[in-house]
């Protein structure tokens, strides 16, 4: 799916800090947000891997608390999706419980 | 319509008269599973495209509508948006339709399927259910495509609200000030459909039998609330009757809300301590604002379910402290967990238990599982400096399980003693009554407590061998068994012989016709849902102790449950002809439902 991996793609490592982990209110944080950029954006656990752009596929990942996750994006706009990305997670998804 | 008598779950009290409103959310049942000539594939694609897109418009309006008050729907009404959105979902679809040339309907089938089972799979039961969310967008992408999508337009003037079923989305997209009350075939006590109705205030039956086959639009239709009845096209005297009825019960939900405050004591100066049984801090403003004196009964489970994480000692602590700060000077009961047939962890999940109504629940679990145990016991001692905490141990079965809790207690107030952590030392410990055999030795369990709460709805449950929720079996669920009625005696007796003191927690003490003969027993209180508390400490306050201990004497001499229900219901239905009317009781089913 990423030829050029190693030119363009870029990651960056977060953890989950909501206490519920990342359920329905986040994941539609995240997705919402990752909507915006044009890059493809994933996250990944382990060997799991879901579309940012996807509140199904977040969910799928049922992420608890503390679960690090490595978000990878590639695209013209990739670094600013991830620090945008990387500071909703920083924030704790703006305080959503 | 032809004149009929329905029955469901009365959710929300109250009485409605009114024209029904149909909103028909049954799942589609015919969905065309063809296959299509290859060049029309694109057409199939874009049809799917047209119809994601108005039932995304739907949600889009419906979210601009959504009043402040009701913040949570529309949260519920944003994940549905994402959902109808999302990538996965729609473009799964799309490739069905172009991979195997089959109809819009088919692939989106495929796809909803596809991610049901990627979601089964899941072990977070809160995630897993968002599966429900798919099927709500599903549905509707579904019904668009079918054609059979209904514009859910305002009706004209106020009407009765009938669906299937009815999600957040469905209650936003009407007009809620055009909603005069809901029947709904689907839901239970704890259904989304109560909660809302109950916030609104407005009538609701949920678990209709029947409903959709039996009501068209239109129909002229009495919602009983009360009772759990529906009356389609009802007589010219069924409708002068509820007209009045409404009335008299709107009146009447006034004058006790307004009188919820005093105190629950008999005419003849007898004092009765009516407590409220929750399992969220959120639900304290529900026990002040319907007069309750305390929390006779808190769940505390909640705070473990739905968490991939078991809670800290510290937030337990906090949850429970916030409460006993909140209902100072008033009592609250902290009991510890009691989990079941829920599964709370793994390596309980895989004991695989046969029956888990007589497996591994209550205090049983909490002896097995210490650690967790006497992580809340630490925070329920923590809490009681914060006010006036009391501790419950739940299933108590005999005098050995008894000693081992109170071991363990004892073990964590030493622990506390060492790190320098305050508590209340004299801090009360209880246990519930909820088995024939703590029943048998209440005498010899007296001795080691400090008061007993006797849960009716388990003892009920566990004396007469039957499940409730059995309907084969239900019509045995009889509180006024001359069993129960003895047991419940001899509990608070053998209670008061130790200067203990026992009150009741169940739906036995909000019933009005057995409340009388708690009474009777001299019970020293009873701890209810919130909401019923105004009523029955009205039933206290107009009767007087001697009427109650005659009456419990002429219980007992009674040997069958339907002589004692034939009685008792005369004599208090005599004594408040008005009242128990709003009321729906335990002790009416015997005769409806007996085979």
């Amino acid at each position: 799916m990423e030829p050029t991996v190693e030119n363009n793609s870029r990651e960056v490592v977060v953890c989950v800090e909501n206490e519920l982990g990342l359920h329905a209110r986040p994941a539609g944080k995240v997705a919402q947000l990752a909507q915006k950029f044009q890059a493809e954006i994933a996250l990944c656990v382990d060997d799991q891997k879901a579309d940012a752009k996807s509140i199904l596929d977040i969910l799928s990942l049922a992420a608890p608390q503390g679960t690090e996750i490595c978000i990878k994006a590639s695209g013209v706009d990739a670094n600013a999706a991830l620090e945008e990305l990387s500071q909703l997670f920083d924030n704790n998804f703006e305080g959503e419980a | 319509m032809a004149r009929k008598i329905l029955r469901g779950i009365p959710v929300s009290a109250g009485i409605s008269i009114g024209k029904a409103y149909f909103v028909n959310r049954q799942r589609e049942s015919r969905i065309p599973r063809e296959t299509i000539p290859h060049h029309l594939v694109s057409i199939e694609v874009q049809r799917l495209r047209d119809a994601v897109e108005t039932v995304r418009q739907g949600f889009v309006d419906a979210r601009a509508k959504v009043p402040e008050e009701l913040r949570e729907h529309g949260a519920i009404i944003d994940s549905h948006l994402m959902i109808c959105q999302d990538p996965k979902f729609i473009e799964t679809a799309v490739k069905n339709i172009e991979d195997r040339a089959i109809t819009a309907e088919w692939a989106l089938e495929r796809s909803i399927n596809a991610i049901a089972k990627a979601f089964s799979a899941i072990d977070d039961p809160y995630i897993r259910d968002r599966i429900q969310d798919v099927r709500v967008v599903g549905d509707k992408i579904m019904q668009a495509l079918i054609g059979t999508l209904k514009p859910i337009e305002a009706p004209a003037g106020r009407r009765v609200l009938v669906a299937h079923d009815l999600t957040p989305a469905d209650t936003i997209e009407l007009e809620l000030s055009k909603i005069m009350s809901f029947a709904t075939s689907e839901g239970g006590k704890t259904s989304h459909t109560g909660i809302l109705a109950r916030s609104l205030q407005i009538p609701a039956i949920v678990g209709v039998e029947d409903l959709e086959s039996s009501i068209r639009d239109g129909d002229l239709v009495i919602i009983d609330a009360l009772k759990g009845l529906i009356f389609i096209d009802p007589s010219e005297e069924e409708l002068v009757h509820y007209g009045d009825r409404k009335y008299q019960f709107e009146d009447y939900q006034k004058a006790i809300v307004k009188q919820c405050h005093l105190p629950a004591e008999t005419v003849d100066g007898y004092r009765l301590e009516v407590c409220a049984n929750i399992e969220l801090a959120e639900e304290l403003v529900q026990v002040k604002d319907n007069g309750g004196e305390g929390v006779g009964l808190y769940r505390t489970e909640y705070a473990f379910f739905n968490k991939k994480e078991m809670p800290d000692e510290e937030k337990l602590y906090e949850e429970y402290a916030t409460l006993a700060e909140q209902l100072s000077p008033g009592k609250v009961i902290l009991r510890t967990l009691d989990v079941g047939a829920d599964k709370l962890l793994d390596e309980q999940a895989a004991l695989e238990e046969a029956n888990p109504a007589l497996g591994l629940r209550g205090i049983r679990f909490c002896l097995r599982y210490q650690e967790m145990f006497r992580m809340q016991l630490r925070a329920m001692l923590r809490s009681s400096v914060h006010g006036n905490v009391a501790i419950m141990f739940p299933m108590i079965s005999g005098l050995k399980e008894l000693r081992q809790a109170r071991f363990v207690l004892n073990s964590v107030k030493s622990e506390l003693d060492a790190e320098g952590l305050a508590y209340n030392p004299d801090i009360p410990v209880g246990i519930m009554i909820e088995l024939p055999s703590a029943v048998m030795i209440a005498d010899t369990l007296a001795r080691e407590v400090d008061f007993f709460s006797i849960g009716t709805n388990d003892l009920i449950q566990y004396s007469l061998g039957i499940d409730r929720t059995n309907k084969h079996v239900s019509y045995l669920y009889q509180p006024l068994h001359p069993a129960i009625v003895r047991s419940i005696k001899f509990v608070i007796d053998a209670a008061h012989k130790e200067g203990i003191e026992a009150s009741v927690c169940g739906e036995v003490a909000s019933d009005p016709y057995c409340v009388p003969i708690l009474m009777g027993m001299q019970v020293d209180g009873i701890s209810i849902a919130p909401q019923a508390i105004p009523g029955i400490k009205r039933i206290i306050r107009q009767i007087d102790m001697e009427e109650c201990i005659e009456l419990l004497r002429d219980v007992l001499t009674h040997a069958t449950v339907s002589r004692i229900n034939t009685k008792v219901r005369k004599r208090i239905f005599k004594r408040f002809p008005e009242e128990l009317s709003f009321f729906a009781s335990l002790i009416e089913q015997d005769d409806i439902t007996e085979p």
